[in-house]
């Protein structure tokens, strides 16, 4: 039995902004957010003036005074990259409460360019900057920083615990790689030495060195050859480090009935937090995604095995390996065996993070805006139309997709069960 | 005594009695004296429970190792551990309960597969400034 609010609303449309991944020339993370929002609502043919619910993490102020707006909701929640599958989440309950009627989530995000710009990212691995803070006073005198140092721990106690190894997790970044060859959106969709990319300088990831092979296909042993950063993990187990922008509208019945493009209904929604600093991670080998899909699923009144594809976030190979076990997909222990069985490569049975994932496609800091953006363009069928910003991408038959973002460091998640008519 | 250049924590009124215990090299912990579980990091409620009245106990210092990794990347790292690459952090499991994050002592980190989930450790203490000694754990 679905719950009350199970498909209240629907997302009726989502795009990108104009230039993604290592544009050649920056653009600024409101100006990304803009494009992104100017081009949803072309797309759905909804004016930006019917906007009556701003969710974003921490932008929406700043979004509603630069577009005029005077909105009836003001969501701000950021909590890491699942901040937008959360915002999906309230933005249901909004609209199933009457409270408003077009919501909108939106994402800008300079993740790449700011080393360029002198500009500051909002990616914040680890508490705040109060030197009181507990999590940073009993944490910072070892000089973990970079969200790599965490989550090696995590993937490191999962081979223990469960005897899974470095090259199962590499499979991850084999067949997530594999989807990235098909869509040319992707960053990693080029060979090496194709195309008119900006230089590869990975910052502070590689001090400028280029690591590896750019683009392309990929097999476990150039995983296994890659640089090691917090060993267990390796340069190829990490997300690329990108700009994006994205954006969606999320309405009720009767005004997605007017969209010009299909909706595609939040028949699922949950969130749910397990720790803010890793201190706090009770067991390494699992995160909240067990109790945010355990209420994604319940509203919708389906289950893991009535999922089509996922989309999962894949912050690191072992980010999604332990996720798949989370909602339900593989049993404990077993994650990466769905990319290493290749379940879950092009043509298998459950297709995940078919754009290439944020190993392979766009990973902005936080990623949780691209799993919607993709999560639409398969379930609506307009994958193969490129739409806004740019090129057609695979299109898999799924009618259903369970999405999960997680945020922090293996903190906090968001699960969205989507389905389309 | 030579400059101390990597991160140095901020001692809290909370945490004041564990920072005191350090300088003395004693393991103090914060224990609940209602459900009697010790809880890290310091808090003036017990996560467990609820309650706020909170004990300090000194500890074995004895622990295991939960789970580690090898800091290989200097970028990545907070100042002054930069030059320190490759390191290994590690979770510790107290003896009393709760875990603790560390940098582990005396581990070859080029040879990860020689350090051992489950394997004892003893907590020691640097002296980073006058006020401040910070813990580590070296296997037994």
């Amino acid at each position: 039995m679905p719950g009350e609010a199970s498909k209240a609303a629907a997302i009726i449309g989502a795009a990108e902004a104009n230039d993604i991944g290592y544009p050649a020339t920056p653009k600024s993370s409101l100006t990304l957010h803009i494009e992104a929002i100017n081009n949803v609502c072309n797309m759905t043919g909804i004016p930006i003036a019917a906007i009556d619910g701003i969710f974003s993490a921490g932008w929406s102020p700043q979004l509603a005074e630069y577009l005029g707006l005077h909105p009836k909701y003001i969501d701000t929640t950021s909590v890491g990259g699942c901040s937008f599958e959360m915002h999906v989440h309230h933005a249901l309950a909004a609209i199933h409460a009457g409270v408003i009627n077009v919501a909108l989530v939106s994402h800008g995000e300079m993740g790449f360019s700011q080393r360029f710009t002198g500009g500051k990212g909002t990616g914040r691995p680890f508490g705040g900057g109060d030197p009181w803070d507990p999590g940073t006073q009993h944490t910072s005198a070892y000089g973990l920083g970079g969200a790599p140092t965490g989550y090696s721990h995590a993937m490191n106690r999962h081979m223990h615990r469960y005897g899974t190894t470095q090259e199962d997790f590499a499979e991850i970044a084999v067949v997530t790689r594999e989807w990235a060859t098909l869509n040319p959106r992707a960053v990693m969709y080029r060979k090496a030495g194709e195309g008119d990319l900006p230089p590869l300088e990975q910052g502070e990831w590689g001090g400028g060195k280029r690591g590896h092979t750019f683009g392309g296909p990929i097999s476990v042993d150039t995983v296994m050859n890659s640089r090691a950063i917090s060993w267990p993990i390796k340069l190829l187990d990490v997300c690329l480090v990108t700009d994006h922008g994205g954006a969606v509208l999320i309405t009720g019945p009767e005004i997605a009935s007017t969209s010009k493009t299909p909706p595609v209904w939040i028949a699922g929604a949950g969130e749910s937090i397990s720790h803010w600093n890793m201190l706090e991670m009770n067991d390494f080998t699992e995160t909240s995604a067990g109790r945010s899909a355990a209420a994604a699923y319940k509203m919708a009144g389906m289950g893991p095995e009535d999922m089509e594809m996922a989309m999962i976030y894949d912050s690191f190979t072992v980010t999604a390996g332990i996720t798949a076990e989370m909602l339900g997909l593989a049993p404990a222990g077993e994650g990466p065996a769905l990319w290493k069985d290749r379940h879950a490569a092009p043509g298998g049975r459950l297709p995940i993070n078919t754009n290439g994932g944020g190993l392979s496609f766009n990973h902005s800091g936080m990623y949780g805006m691209q799993l919607l953006v993709e999560a639409y363009r398969q379930l609506s069928g307009t994958a193969e139309d490129g739409g806004f910003s740019g090129d057609p991408g695979k299109q898999t038959s799924a009618r259903s997709c369970v999405v999960n973002g997680t945020g922090g460091t293996l903190s906090t998640t968001g699960t969205l069960v989507l389905t389309s008519d | 005594m030579a400059e101390y250049t990597k991160p140095i924590p901020s001692p809290d009124p909370v945490s004041q009695p564990f920072w005191d215990g350090a300088k003395e090299g004693k393991l103090t912990l914060p224990r609940c004296s209602d459900c009697n579980r010790v809880h890290w990091y310091p808090r003036v409620i017990c996560p467990f429970c609820h309650s706020m009245n909170i004990e300090w106990v000194e500890a074995t210092g004895k622990g295991t190792i939960h789970t580690f990794a090898v800091q290989h990347n200097r970028g990545l790292v907070a100042r002054g551990w930069g030059d320190e690459v490759p390191y290994v952090t590690a979770y510790i499991d107290l003896a009393e309960g709760d875990r603790m994050l560390t940098v582990l002592k005396g581990v070859d980190p080029n040879d990860p597969e020689s350090i051992e989930i489950g394997g004892a450790v003893q907590i020691e203490f640097e002296e980073a400034s006058e006020d401040v000694h910070i813990p580590f754990w070296r296997p037994v």
